[in-house]
């Protein structure tokens, strides 16, 4: 051991396993689920975030409005009584506490579908960015749940006849084209729930969607400071 | 027997010490490729930017919503030291307090529980589907779904509140939620009545999803019911942008 060649060796090799174990840390840590997407779903993933992103940034900028607003009144001694309201009743309606109306897309199931098909389009319609959703009579909020098997579908507790009427409000062009397009849900649905129809029609005249019955205050949450 | 221990204990220790360094060289090497594999299947010269940029635009996105919020206490803040017309504006922020509340705007604590989901680490057979093996936009909904008919009033996923806007989709082998992505594990929290775990377990729902998700693929379901849970804000757009509010004569409250 007091070969100076062999210490060269054993240090040299050293320096390599270590290298190598940093490497082999990193890969097993830093490339996230990520690296497991394929090309094809990392620009669907890109697409998605890009256009929530500018969805957030179009939301600063009506909260910065609305805080500019309320700063300048309050600079000049006016009160905030119309911005309130209108405040709380934008809430109200995105929240389902309120019937909203507006134009959008209707799409008719008909035939025998199971209950995660529909959860499936609900959740396509709202990434599409669909305001609000009713299903017949029933608006359909965070707490609605589908269950039952096909032809008893329950919806909050509203059994399904079929056919049945999703409407979705939203731009009926964007809906129409999201949920239509060449692999997209409708396309999917024909293939797994081949027994079911689905018909989508844009909706150009406003549809006056329902409120939730639901009671949305939680009892046994409150809020934190 | 004795003459090979003795050839044994004759090599060098330098000589055994590089050995083992050599072996573990070998080993590191070896792992090392059998992790690169599945990426060289994928590899493409677009295929890198592509992570890199939807790693930026989620970090963007957290500061947007980081943002929002912030712009959200401000306002709120504002609202409540309004005095002038002082009855109208103290019934309209109740008012406002409870609609926000109600759409999950308003970071909540109560009594409640937190589900933990995780990948399989169990490997997948040969005839296997290795998306059976990975959480699912579908296995989140559906314990979603059983938790809200067990009582839950309010829930989160890794932290993005879910609301009457909230999708829950798959891209590939990674879930979105509100748009935001997310990937193994994910806590579920949600708030609810006191017994709201002994209620989750009676329903033959969650069992047959515990049954089949963790007993045939490996799928790590676990709880926890510490003595009160946290739920964030909700950091996304409310904006109407083709709907109309149209007030509602009875709802005077949520």
């Amino acid at each position: 051991m007091r070969d100076p060649r062999s210490q060269l060796a054993i240090a040299a090799v050293a320096f390599v396993l270590g290298m190598l174990v940093v490497v082999q840390l990193r890969s097993q840590t830093g490339g996230s689920a990520l690296q497991a997407l394929s090309t094809q779903d990392l620009t669907t993933l890109v697409a998605s975030l890009n256009s929530q992103n500018d969805r957030l940034r179009s939301e600063i900028g009506t909260l910065q409005n609305q805080l500019d607003e309320l700063r300048a009144n309050r600079a000049t001694g006016a009160t905030s009584v119309e911005q309130i309201a209108s405040d709380l009743a934008r809430i109200r309606a995105w929240a389902g506490l309120d019937p909203v109306s507006g134009r959008g897309v209707m799409i008719t199931v008909g035939g025998k579908i199971n209950a995660e098909a529909v959860d499936d389009l609900l959740n396509e319609l709202h990434n599409a960015g669909a305001e609000a959703l009713a299903i017949e009579s029933v608006r359909v909020v965070a707490r609605s749940t589908i269950s039952g098997p096909p032809g008893s579908l329950d919806v909050d507790g509203y059994i399904l006849g079929d056919p049945f009427r999703i409407r979705a409000i939203g731009r009926p062009e964007t809906l129409v084209g999201s949920l239509t397009r060449a692999g997209g849900i409708i396309a999917q649905l024909a293939a797994t729930d081949p027994e079911a129809t689905l018909d989508v029609a844009p909706v150009d005249e406003p549809m006056l969607l329902p409120a939730s019955k639901r009671t949305l205050v939680p009892d046994h949450g409150h809020p934190r400071l | 027997m004795s003459l090979v221990a003795a050839r044994i204990r004759a090599i060098p220790s330098w000589q055994v010490t590089l050995g083992l360094a050599l072996l573990a060289l070998g080993f590191l090497i070896a792992a090392q490729l059998a992790a690169e594999g599945p990426r060289i299947r994928y590899t493409t010269q677009e295929r890198s930017p592509l992570v890199e940029t939807a790693l930026a635009l989620q970090s963007q996105q957290d500061t947007l919503k980081t943002r929002i919020v912030d712009l959200r206490n401000s306002i709120q803040d504002i609202e409540k030291q309004d005095t002038g017309s002082a009855a109208a504006i103290k019934e309209l922020n109740a008012g406002l307090e409870q609609a926000r509340i109600a759409a999950g705007l308003i970071p909540l604590t109560g009594t409640g529980i937190v589900l933990k989901l995780e990948d399989s680490t169990q490997p997948v057979p040969p005839d296997g589907n290795a998306a059976d093996y990975l959480v699912t936009a579908v296995d989140l909904r559906t314990v979603v779904g059983e938790l809200w008919l067990a009582g839950a009033e309010g829930i989160a996923i890794n932290g993005e509140r879910l609301t009457t806007s909230t999708a829950i989709i798959d891209i590939g082998g990674s879930v979105l939620v509100n748009a935001a992505y997310l990937a193994s594990p994910f806590d579920i929290t949600a708030i609810g009545p006191s017994d709201l775990f002994s209620r989750l377990s009676s329903s033959p729902g969650f069992a047959e999803f515990v049954q089949t998700r963790r007993g045939s693929f490996g799928i790590g379901v676990s709880w926890a019911e510490p003595d009160h849970v946290d739920l964030p804000a909700f950091a996304g757009s409310v904006n109407l942008r083709e709907s109309k509010a149209v007030p509602s004569p009875s709802a005077a409250a949520p």
